[in-house]
């Protein structure tokens, strides 16, 4: 098992401070690092990935220094956002190259287990130069794979890639974060996150804004009352008892859904199933309407 | 050395439009040569004169130029380097497979072109192709190794290199003798004029005597090795402009 | 949340879609057109040449190479000064083609800069998406860089010009030995920039169109020189002025001498009469042109290369 340790990690480019103190651990599972574009995720995944130093504090992978360190890099698989490539070369070669490269035993299995794994192996033979933006990223998915390391540092991954090779390329990293792999990935598009990492860090500013899951970072929120929006059998009657039971800030009625505000979730959740039962009214749907990331990560940035 | 890096640097240079430049530069030198053949009758008095200055003062630094640079600069600017540099391939070794295979390749272009020059434009008993040929062998091996460093080290590296190989080696050192003493073209002719020594029709002159000459040129290639893979220890990851 | 309603498409089918206005505004004002689109882009290249507009690392060459081409004139006007010379070491127009190697290298730096880049991000498309024509950019870049070399030679032989002022030579003849200089600088950058666009046009590696230009450009150099003095040895002076327009920096020097009588540079540039300094201009004439239409054909396919 490895982890990856970063404290007090800042970086500086002249005036500028793309990452401000950071602190985190990232273990075994999948994480997803999420922030805006120019968060400074890139230069973070740099520092991890021994290509950048901190500027101050310390990046570590089980307690060794990643920077000037390539003897690393054999349990480090790196997915680089740079596009190009050693064009001339057919994906088999360049898959083959890295194996060679990363002494890997038995380079030839491995790099044709690599490109299954990708499900590139029917372009085996094509030349990596006139390959798609999609298939170019499963490439360097195979050349972080292709030796097996147990960390893998993925940057912007699912760039470039259409729905079926995503959904495929998430069921990989859920699994290898199963299998005990510390996986990090970074991304902006909250769907992919939201699917498949267990944990994010969210970085806005440099800063680090939430680390955990993010449900439970919701609820960590609490100066944002939690919105709910219910369906039920009799919605006009059943906000006059809501309104009336004084567990909701607020309650909007539209024609067929009820929006309820709550900062005090416990209470109102317990007290909903009550207020409708002593109404007579049926339940339909109780949803919240702002625990998805997309919300977490609105209040997070907003900040 | 990996054996690996060598591959793909050899790739990288016979693989690309460069090696044409290379290829036309040479079909140049043989072009040049024969033309001096035809005009002087010929004379190896014109033919060294021919070799020399435009086959080892021009055109074997340039070739050399395109080759140093041409080992790493394109992998350092479009960020493929990436992936012989996330490997656990200590740099030295990076900069070591790479440096062979240019040298290799620089050493066999440049002399090629020189030697095979030489027997058209005019020679003596083989002489001017043989110090001109050993000449460019030595030359190239310390211009690759100083063409590669100003490769990891600078963003304009073919023109940092060309205002060193002809603005610093070739103009300047005409107006400023003390800058001959620091030129790899002044090195490596000095076994050139020992070859030549006796010689009456080819007359090569080199301002240093053999040994410091031989010294300077390992001390050149050494210390920009020793620099490049200093520096590629450090490379950020740096994204093109 | 908005409301659902109902809307009628222009065949006259209800439909419960929307389009929401939601604020983009409808630009319906006047519009600067082609005319305005083409300036930019020439001021743009312009600019761009010597790093304007751009972070201070990419302006380090060109200025540098600047004051590298300039120094000498300094050095010679200073000695003028001093020593009380009657005329200047190098002409106004003898000083561009004499030390050609840094004009070489200036624009061996800035024509893949000017092309390379748009080649490889594939963004032609997006530039003949806009008012702009095919012609326009490249005449845009053409001129554009065109200007930034006219500029960068017109330096030193306006600080030749300034020194012959103070070291008090007769004013008529510096202002016309001066306008005589930008002319020709004017036809050195012109003839340059063709050749050099046309090089780097074939290439989206910068590094590689920088060779591409400067081993062209440095080489011809060497390799005319070798010509004419063979043809001169089998031949005559004259017959080498012939061969001589093969190098761009020979063929300006002959076609000074041609326009404007002053003295060439190199040997073998002199052109031989009035034959002689119509096949000059004429070489010019079919050089340029002939690279402007291969740079037409260049970008004719909207991703180019």
């Amino acid at each position: 098992m490895s982890t990856i340790e970063l404290h007090g990690v800042s970086r500086w480019f002249g005036n500028v401070v793309a990452v401000n103190d950071v602190t985190m651990s990232i273990g075994p599972g999948v994480t997803g690092l999420l922030g805006p574009n120019g968060a400074g995720k890139s230069t973070l995944l740099s520092m991890m990935g021994g290509f950048l130093p901190p500027s101050s504090g310390t990046v570590t992978i089980d307690g060794v220094p990643v920077w000037r360190n390539p003897e690393l890099y054999s349990g480090i698989g790196l997915v680089p956002e740079t596009e190009a490539m050693f064009d001339a070369m057919t994906a088999y070669e360049f898959v083959l190259a890295n194996a060679r490269l990363h002494r890997v035993d038995d380079p030839a299995s491995a790099t044709v287990a690599a490109l299954e794994q990708v499900e590139l192996i029917e372009a085996r033979d094509r030349k990596v130069g006139t390959f798609s933006k999609g298939m170019k990223q499963r490439v360097k998915m195979a050349t972080a794979l292709v030796h097996k390391p147990k960390v893998l540092l993925l940057d912007e991954p699912f760039n470039g890639m259409d729905p079926r090779q995503r959904l495929h390329l998430l069921e990989l990293l859920q699994r290898l974060g199963d299998e005990g792999h510390t996986v990090l990935f970074s991304s902006h598009i909250l769907e992919e996150v939201e699917d498949v990492a267990g944990t994010i860090e969210v970085i806005v500013a440099g800063r680090q804004a939430a680390s955990g899951d993010f449900r439970s970072i919701r609820r960590l929120m609490t100066e944002r009352p939690h919105q709910y929006t219910v369906t039920s059998s009799d919605n006009r009657a059943l906000a006059a008892a809501i309104i009336a039971d004084g567990s909701a800030d607020a309650v909007n009625l539209t024609s067929d859904v009820l929006s309820i505000q709550a900062s005090d979730f416990g209470r109102f959740v317990h007290a909903l199933p009550r207020i409708a039962r002593d109404a007579g009214i049926a339940l339909h749907d109780v949803t919240p309407a702002d625990e998805s990331l997309e919300s977490v990560f609105a209040y997070l940035v907003a900040r | 050395m990996n054996v690996v890096i060598m591959r793909l640097t050899l790739r990288a240079l016979l693989g690309s439009r460069r090696v044409w430049i290379l290829v036309g530069m040479a079909a140049l030198l043989w072009i040049v040569a024969g033309l001096s053949r035809w005009g002087s009758g010929a004379d190896v008095g014109t033919a060294t004169g021919v070799i020399v200055n435009f086959g080892f003062g021009t055109l074997v630094p340039i070739m050399c130029l395109l080759v140093g640079t041409g080992a790493v600069a394109p992998e350092i600017e479009d960020g493929s380097i990436v992936y012989l540099l996330a490997k656990p391939v200590p740099r030295r070794t990076v900069v070591l497979s790479k440096l062979i295979v240019a040298m290799a390749v620089a050493v066999a272009f440049s002399v090629i072109s020189i030697v095979v020059a030489a027997q058209i434009a005019g020679d003596a008993e083989g002489q001017l192709a043989l110090s001109m040929g050993v000449a460019s062998a030595l030359a190239s091996i310390a211009y690759v190794a100083v063409f590669f460093m100003i490769g990891v080290v600078s963003r304009n590296s073919i023109i940092v290199g060309l205002i060193y190989a002809m603005l610093w080696e070739g103009t300047l050192a005409g107006y400023v003798p003390g800058v001959r003493a620091v030129s790899v073209r002044q090195w490596a002719l000095a076994p050139a004029e020992q070859i030549v020594e006796d010689n009456s029709v080819i007359s090569i002159a080199s301002d240093l005597p053999l040994v410091p000459a031989i010294v300077l040129l390992v001390l050149a290639t050494v210390v920009s090795t020793i620099v490049s893979v200093q520096r590629l220890k450090v490379l950020s990851a740096r994204v093109s402009e | 949340m908005t409301s659902q309603e109902s809307a009628v498409t222009p065949d006259g089918v209800a439909t419960d879609s929307v389009i929401h206005d939601i604020g983009f505004r409808h630009y319906d004002g006047p519009r600067l057109g082609r005319g305005w689109a083409f300036r930019s882009l020439f001021y743009e290249t312009l600019r761009g040449s010597f790093g304007l507009g751009r972070p201070a690392k990419v302006k380090i060459m060109p200025w540098v190479l600047i004051v590298l081409f300039a120094l000498p004139s300094l050095v010679m006007v200073a000695i003028t000064i001093l020593t009380a010379s009657e005329e200047l070491p190098l002409s106004y127009t003898m000083y561009p083609v004499a030390i050609s190697l840094v004009v070489s290298l200036f624009i061996a730096g800035r024509a893949p800069y000017a092309v390379s880049r748009d080649l490889r991000d594939g963004i032609m498309p997006l530039y003949l998406s806009r008012p702009i024509r095919r012609q326009d950019y490249v005449y845009a870049k053409l001129l554009g860089l065109s200007a930034a070399v006219w500029i960068f030679v017109a330096t030193p032989v306006t600080i030749l010009f300034i020194g012959a002022l103070l070291a008090k030579f007769s004013v008529k003849d510096a202002i016309f030995g001066w306008l005589g200089g930008l002319l020709m600088a004017a036809v050195l950058s012109i003839l340059l920039t063709s050749i050099s666009l046309v090089l780097a046009s074939f290439t989206k590696r910068k590094g590689l169109g920088v060779a591409a230009v400067l081993s062209t450009l440095i080489l011809l150099n060497g390799f005319v020189a070798v010509l004419v003095s063979v043809v001169d040895m089998q031949s005559s002076e004259t017959a080498a002025s012939y061969f001589a327009v093969l190098d761009p920096y020979m063929l300006v020097d002959g076609l000074g001498a041609a326009w404007l009588g002053v003295d060439t540079t190199f040997l073998y540039s002199q052109p031989d009469g009035a034959l002689g300094a119509v096949y000059y201009s004429a070489v010019l004439l079919v050089v340029v042109t002939g690279c402007v239409a291969i740079l037409l054909r260049r970008f004719k396919k909207v991703g180019g290369v």
